[in-house]
């Protein structure tokens, strides 16, 4: 339990560093320079010296209680997760249905914060938000259980924990047509990232240029920092899910590595995976494509996405039911 | 389709459009880093030279000045002032929208245009 | 016309303070969900007195006050007031004026066109579309410097001809930055014109009919997106425009239809970048020699405008619509009157049938759709309320205030 404190701090530096990436990758790719990669901790640190604004017509005690119980469930849902091949700290206790409604508490907390703060943007961002929330759950869940389901059919027990999936690596239960079935839950869950993430083109909750920041109009100074570290902290979350399902290779047995070195070597190829799952499922998506309208959110969600994944879960089926022809 | 993505992957692997100057990222502390140079210890991007008709900060050569007044009556900013007793005219260059219109107009060329152009400043003159 | 709420909607403000829009003008829109039922505007949050202040200055002086009513378009609104006080002392402007006059203008349009581009696509959340746009229009801003010594800003027209000639030795930069812009247009075309994102958030969005665009006055690329095949370069042409033979811009020459939407109007304003670049170089190769100005000493000329009376118009296509200045000279120093009316101030009105159905997402895009330009088209000021406005001495003292107050806590 010692390590709890430990694991949390790990996870905010991480995410902090992987936002810092973020923002010079999307740079360079606009032809600019970009900031700093330490960037995002000078923004901590200056959100942190500022006065926490609370609106007149807002609930104070909720208003100010959202943002730690954001970051708190966020953190929360990283102690689940199995990172870099190793079991997660609360192994056992917890699986992968209880990740997916941990992992809607920072969106619900940041729904209640904007109701909360008694602005008419807010109160739009909030509304989107909450539309966002119920779209993208649906393919989420798909992709989740379809994994699951296929753990459990090739003879795991547990197949609803995240560490059981990781380990079993999906790759080798299927066979060609489970192949492109879990291809297509792949591609799913990517499309999933930004919305969960509330990143362009699926950020109309938050979307600066419409509602001048949506959720967050009212929030400064400390909270607007811990809602900043959520952030954070969701995007290690959520990156570590999908390597955790579906890209779960290690590197260790490739170089011959054991040991301490093994261990090392894990972390970094780890690293790695997160920041090429963050390039294809934030940065890229935010910088190529133009914000989608609330109505198109749910378009593409439930439509586009969840005929993806559904089309995923027919494929794996039909493929453990044939037996991996 | 998508022309925009394909022009961003091929911009990732560009040298990035912008400027460096007067350096790459903002320093931490803008006094320090001018003393750094002052010493030789830092270097500053230069900034891209200016075109040969560029309109700059204005010189003034008191010794030529007639004291006319005709650069005071086109100026649009009144950025020239008239000083009585010495029959000469001020020129306050943080008023100046730099138009040269007072260069044009000067019968003596005692106005004159430079290529300066970094003149934020703390005071005033 | 104030709007009346109900249960079942509520009352939301987009501006003056707002990331969306770039310059001060509060709208108020009733909406329901997420769809506006009613929009009210209030125009007028940054007054600056520029028709005041000219009548306390010369002519010579105004030109520079002319060019800071905008800073896009600024060489449209001095040519026309120059335009305007020549036609009252019956000055003729050299040839070679004309042309310089014209490539300025020219130059101005792709700039401001381009920078609206970027803007439009901000407001879609395109921050990529925005920096290639503005990357693209680093160009004309150079070519723009190089031959008048200023980027933004020119001071290039006075009254009876231009203040820096357009040399040959410079033409060559001038038909680099043409070629660049015609290979440019391709990708400019390709982003914004074929993205299915963008597509599916301009097209049918915003729509203004051409009825009511006729109804409401709309001008420039918002009135020639509905269908209206109107241009002052087209129908009095002036400067070196009858010499090229322009024709408007429509986006049925494009996409073979007139629709009226948001994504008419980026194609309007595209194709006249295009249209631009060929009139830059018609002027380029077809550049008359001789004076630039009529009269050299702006003294002489001052005292040869002191001398007359009358009354004039001075009308041009702005990159925003027309640009409309009366001027009234009575053998005075300073004009005994001047009227500004800046395309901003037509297309304002049409923003009430373009936004009304549509939803809150589309605010920002439809607000921009028409390149609004808010602090041109502030003429005058009206204080409801006298307890709220503050005098200079007050807004003084409250400064004097603040900073004994911060002091005070550094202390």
């Amino acid at each position: 339990m010692a390590l709890i404190p430990l694991i949390a701090a790990a996870a905010i530096v991480f995410g902090l560093v992987l936002k810092g990436i973020d923002r010079i990758v999307a740079a360079r790719m606009q032809a600019r320079i970009g900031p700093p990669v330490t960037q995002p901790f000078t923004d901590i640190k200056k959100l942190l010296m500022k006065e926490n604004i609370v609106p007149r017509n807002s609930v104070p005690l909720i208003f100010n209680l959202m943002p730690v119980i954001a970051l708190a469930s966020a953190l929360l849902v990283i102690l689940y997760l199995p990172i870099a091949g190793f079991p997660p700290l609360l192994e056992g206790s917890g699986d992968l249905v209880l990740v997916l409604y941990i992992l809607i508490f920072p969106s619900l907390a940041m729904v209640i914060g904007g109701f909360a703060s008694g602005s008419p943007y807010a109160t739009v961002g909030a509304q989107r938000e909450m539309v966002t929330m119920m779209s993208y759950e649906f393919p989420l869940a798909i992709t989740a259980v379809t994994t699951a389901w296929l753990v459990s059919s090739a003879g795991h027990a547990a197949s609803f924990s995240l560490y059981t999936i990781a380990t079993a690596n999906v790759w080798a239960l299927v066979g060609p047509i489970g192949l492109v079935g879990l291809l297509l839950l792949f591609i799913a869950l990517l499309f999933v990232m930004p919305g969960e993430l509330a990143k362009i083109p699926f950020d109309s909750a938050e979307a600066e240029t419409e509602i001048a920041g949506g959720l967050l109009v009212e929030y400064s100074g400390t909270n607007l920092a811990l809602f900043y570290l959520t952030d954070a902290v969701k995007t290690v979350a959520m990156a570590s899910i999908i390597t955790a399902i579906f890209l779960p290779f290690s590197i260790g047995p490739l170089f011959g590595f054991a040991g301490n070195e093994s261990i090392a070597a894990e972390i970094v190829f780890y690293i790695l995976k997160v920041i090429a799952v963050v390039f294809v499922g934030t940065t890229f998506a935010r910088v190529a494509i133009a914000r989608f309208r609330i109505t198109q959110i749910v378009k593409v969600y439930l439509g586009h996405t969840t005929a993806i994944a559904l089309l995923g879960l027919a494929l794996v089926t039909a493929d453990v039911l044939l037996g991996g022809v | 389709m998508f022309e925009m993505a394909k022009e961003l992957l091929r911009q990732l692997f560009k040298k990035p459009a912008t400027n460096e100057f007067p350096a790459k990222h903002a320093p931490k502390s803008v006094l320090k880093l001018l003393e750094k140079v002052s010493k030789g210890k830092a270097r500053l991007n230069p900034p891209i030279p200016v075109p040969e008709k560029f309109r700059g900060k204005i010189d003034y050569d008191r010794n030529k000045c007639i004291g006319c007044k005709l650069c005071i009556k086109v100026c649009p900013a009144a950025a020239v002032v008239f000083q009585e007793k010495e029959r000469k005219i001020k020129y306050i260059c943080s008023r100046c929208t730099f138009c040269a219109q007072c260069v044009d107009v000067c019968p003596v060329n005692a106005l004159t245009l430079s290529n300066e152009f970094l003149i934020a400043d703390y005071k005033r003159d | 016309m104030r709007l009346s709420r109900d249960k079942n909607s509520f009352k939301i403000s987009v501006g003056p303070v707002h990331p969306a829009l770039k310059e001060p003008i509060q709208l108020n829109c009733l909406i329901a969900g997420e769809k506006i039922k009613s929009v009210d505007f209030e125009l007028s949050q940054a007054h600056r007195g520029i028709e005041w202040i000219a009548t306390r200055r010369n002519p010579i002086q105004i030109l520079y006050l002319a060019e800071r009513i905008c800073g896009i378009c600024n060489i449209c609104h001095t040519i026309s007031f120059c335009t305007a006080v020549e036609k009252i002392a019956g000055i003729e402007v050299p040839a070679r004026a004309q042309y310089v006059r014209t490539m300025g203008a020219e130059l101005e349009r792709i700039h401001s066109h381009l920078l609206w581009a970027g803007v439009a696509a901000h407001e879609l959340g395109f921050d990529s579309a925005m920096h290639y746009t503005w990357k693209a229009r680093e160009k004309v801003l150079d070519v723009i410097e190089l031959l008048s010594g200023n980027r933004i800003t020119k001071g290039i027209p006075t009254i009876g001809g231009v203040r820096r000639d357009f040399e040959e030795k410079n033409h060559a930069k001038i038909i680099e930055a043409v070629e660049y812009y015609r290979s440019v247009f391709g990708k400019l075309k390709a982003i914004f014109l074929d993205d299915p994102v963008i597509k599916s958030r301009t097209k049918d969005i915003g729509v203004l009919t051409k009825k009511d665009a006729l109804t409401l006055c709309a001008v420039g690329p918002t009135a020639r997106a509905s269908g209206i095949a109107r241009d002052v370069r087209q129908d009095e042409p002036y400067a070196a425009y009858p010499d090229f033979g322009l024709k408007a811009i429509t986006p049925d020459q494009l996409t073979g239809e007139i629709k009226g939407d948001v994504f008419d109007r980026i194609v309007v304003r595209l194709l006249e970048v295009a249209q631009s670049a060929d009139i830059l170089e018609f002027c380029v190769k077809n550049m008359p020699g001789g004076k630039i100005v009529y009269e050299e000493k702006p003294i002489k000329l001052l005292a040869q405008l002191k001398g007359v009376h009358g009354e004039a118009t001075g009308r041009l296509e702005a990159p925003r619509g027309e640009v409309f200045h009366y001027v009234k000279l009575v053998g005075e120093e300073s004009p005994y009157s001047w009227k500004v009316k800046p395309p901003t101030y037509s297309n304002l009105l049409p923003w009430i049938p373009m936004l009304e159905g549509e939803q809150v997402a589309d605010i920002p895009i439809i607000a921009a759709s028409i390149d609004p330009c808010m602090s041109c088209c502030n003429r005058a000021v009206v204080a409801e309320n006298n307890e709220n406005v503050l005098n200079h001495d007050m807004l003084h003292r409250l400064s004097v205030e603040k900073t004994e107050n911060i002091r005070g806590q550094l202390a």
